[in-house]
């Protein structure tokens, strides 16, 4: 046992730590793997807006009949672009909670008692569930075709371009709550505000019923909620109409959010803890 | 080589209006083992963050394997091994696969990580839960899994904040085991532990904490014998004798007292030779003596004394 400790058994040098790329990959696989061994984790945050595509695509289904609406398209093809990105910026809050759970639990505790860089965490964070935020759309864009019927007029490359965009939305919420949390620190009150923001967020907006049909005060609301404008941008790539400056709108904004996410939680990170 | 792995000069913090640490200097040299005692809220786990890198002092500086605490913990972070008061390991991952982590992040290859990993769950006492997922391990185990995770680096220096607070006796008692052989291969330790009897029984040095302050330091015969003093109990066979014993003792220049309720006399003595003037001075009045006992002043007296005393300036 004496040796076993202290001698190395394969090398002869101490390990003194690694470089930041090993670490991101590292630290990055590791949360991916608690998908694996937990895979109730992705079903459950499939499940949610598979509710809601079940939902309101019948509730709301009267809508497309309306002069407000686009002529020619179905509520499921006007939906569901907008359910790509609500659920994207569903995922985006798990982050933040993810990254506080660690920090209750002592994982993080224990992750700065070594020699990494302090960014190294947070990067492994957002590369996780972006990653895990990716499988959770496939998911939802196959139950979409399958179940739903839905066939959008942009075919492949217009769902693709709306799940990039989805994805860049959701990374750089990301790290709007990953800031958020390495200053909150409480997953409780991590939850609460969440919601909080979430849900008007969602409902006044573009999501599912176009503007026109809304009263005047939710219309200027929805106008200038950014949402609308990334909810604007899936549609219009999925459904091959004009684009227009809403996509470079959208992602200017979700590249600004990053770089502050980024910069802001960075500093909140290396509070002690 | 460095010969004082843990050096920390005048070191202060004050959280908001609070100090938790006013001045501490503590030196720890290679190979040995510091252990830290005082109550909870003396400043032990104040020191091991400060030490560990994981708070930054209010004043004062601090070295660890030769590295500055502050600008230097990246360094400092290479060479220690830290074990908190509360098991810090990923609930999601088996506990083979949480040791695995370490080692990669530390920069061990795929097969070195797991030969290590396999070798300190052996160790450890885990092999049987290796492939379960930690959160099923039990307060001792993950406490097991901790500290083997500290050790994974093969540390210079390891900080252990009290590595048995909440422990049942026999999971204390391997605990205790595992860090005698830590000790066994040199590494240097810094224990902090509200247990006089952890202290006394795994630390060559212990520093007496209270209140944020250094109140006592020294080997603990040196603790002991700044306080309390040793003495000899006599038991005797037949109660009435009492009397004749003390007057026995007085004339030979000791100063016995009567515990009445145990049916003994026990006297201060100033070194272990006077077991024999004591025997002798019951011999003289033909005392019958049913057990004799020389005791030594225990770590609990010294903590008693010192720790809630006013610290020494």
């Amino acid at each position: 046992m004496t040796t076993a400790i202290v001698e190395p058994t394969l090398t002869r040098q101490p390990w003194r730590g690694t470089g930041i790329g090993r670490q991101i990959v590292i630290l990055t696989g590791r949360s991916l793997r608690a998908l694996i061994s937990d895979p109730k984790l992705v079903i459950f945050s499939v499940l949610q807006p598979l509710i809601m595509l079940l939902l309101f695509s019948q509730v709301f289904s009267s809508i497309a009949q309306t002069a407000s609406f686009p002529a020619g398209v179905t509520y499921i093809n006007y939906l569901m672009p907008a359910i790509l990105i609500t659920t994207g910026v569903g995922a985006s809050l798990q982050s933040g909670i993810g990254l506080v759970t660690d920090m209750k639990n002592g994982v993080l505790a224990r992750l700065r008692s070594l020699p990494l860089d302090s960014s190294s965490v947070l990067v492994a964070r957002g590369l996780s569930d972006l990653i895990r935020t990716a499988i959770q759309l496939v998911i939802l864009l196959t139950a979409a075709v399958v179940l739903f019927d839905f066939s959008p007029t942009g075919g492949l490359t217009g769902v693709l371009f709306a799940f990039l965009l989805a994805l860049a939305v959701s990374w750089s919420l990301s790290w709007v709550f990953i800031a958020v949390g390495t200053w909150l620190r409480n997953a409780e009150s991590m939850q609460s505000l969440g919601f909080l923001a979430m849900f008007p967020l969602m409902f006044a907006s573009s999501a599912f019923v176009p503007l026109d049909g809304m009263p005047g005060w939710l219309r200027v609301i929805a106008t200038v909620n950014p949402l609308t404008y990334a909810v604007d941008a899936s549609r219009n790539l999925a459904l091959a109409m004009p684009v227009g400056s809403g996509v470079v709108a959208a992602l200017a904004l979700a590249a600004g959010l990053t770089v502050v996410g980024i910069v802001t939680a960075v500093r909140g990170f290396k509070r002690p803890l | 080589m460095n010969d004082v792995m843990i050096e920390a000069s005048n070191v202060s913090k004050t959280f908001d209006d609070v100090t938790a640490l006013d001045g501490v200097d503590v030196r720890v040299p290679r190979g040995t083992v510091l252990g830290l005692l005082g109550h909870n809220g003396a400043g032990k786990t104040t020191l091991v963050n400060v030490l560990t890198t994981m708070l930054p002092p209010t004043s004062g500086t601090a070295k660890v394997a030769g590295f500055d605490v502050l600008r230097q913990g990246h360094e400092v972070r290479g060479r220690i091994g830290l074990t908190g008061q509360f098991a810090a390991v990923d609930e999601q991952l088996s506990g083979t696969d949480n040791l695995i982590l370490i080692a990669r992040l530390l920069g061990a290859g795929r097969r070195e990580a797991r030969v290590r990993a396999g070798e300190l769950m052996d160790l450890f006492g885990l092999s049987d839960a290796a492939k379960r997922l930690a959160k099923t391990y039990s307060g001792g185990m993950r406490r097991r899994l901790d500290l083997a995770a500290s050790l994974v680096g093969r540390p210079d220096v390891i900080f252990l904040d009290e590595p048995t607070t909440g422990l049942d006796p026999e999971s204390r008692a391997g605990m205790w085991g595992i860090v005698e052989e830590l000790i066994g291969d040199g590494t240097t330790v810094l224990l902090t532990t509200q247990y006089l009897e952890e202290a006394d029984r795994l630390a060559d040095a212990i520093t007496v904490l209270s209140a944020g302050r250094v109140v006592a330091s020294g080997t603990a015969a040196e603790l002991k014998a700044q306080v309390g003093t040793r003495a000899v109990h006599v038991t005797l066979a037949r109660p009435h004798d009492a009397p004749a014993a003390i007057s026995s003792l007085e004339r030979h220049g000791l100063h016995p007292v009567h515990d009445e309720p145990r049916a003994a006399v026990s006297t201060p003595v100033n070194a272990s030779a006077d077991i024999a003037v004591v025997v002798r001075a019951m011999d003289d009045v033909g005392v019958e003596v049913a057990e004799l006992a020389f005791t030594e002043p225990s770590l609990d007296d010294v903590y008693l004394t010192l720790a809630k005393s006013k610290p020494a300036a």
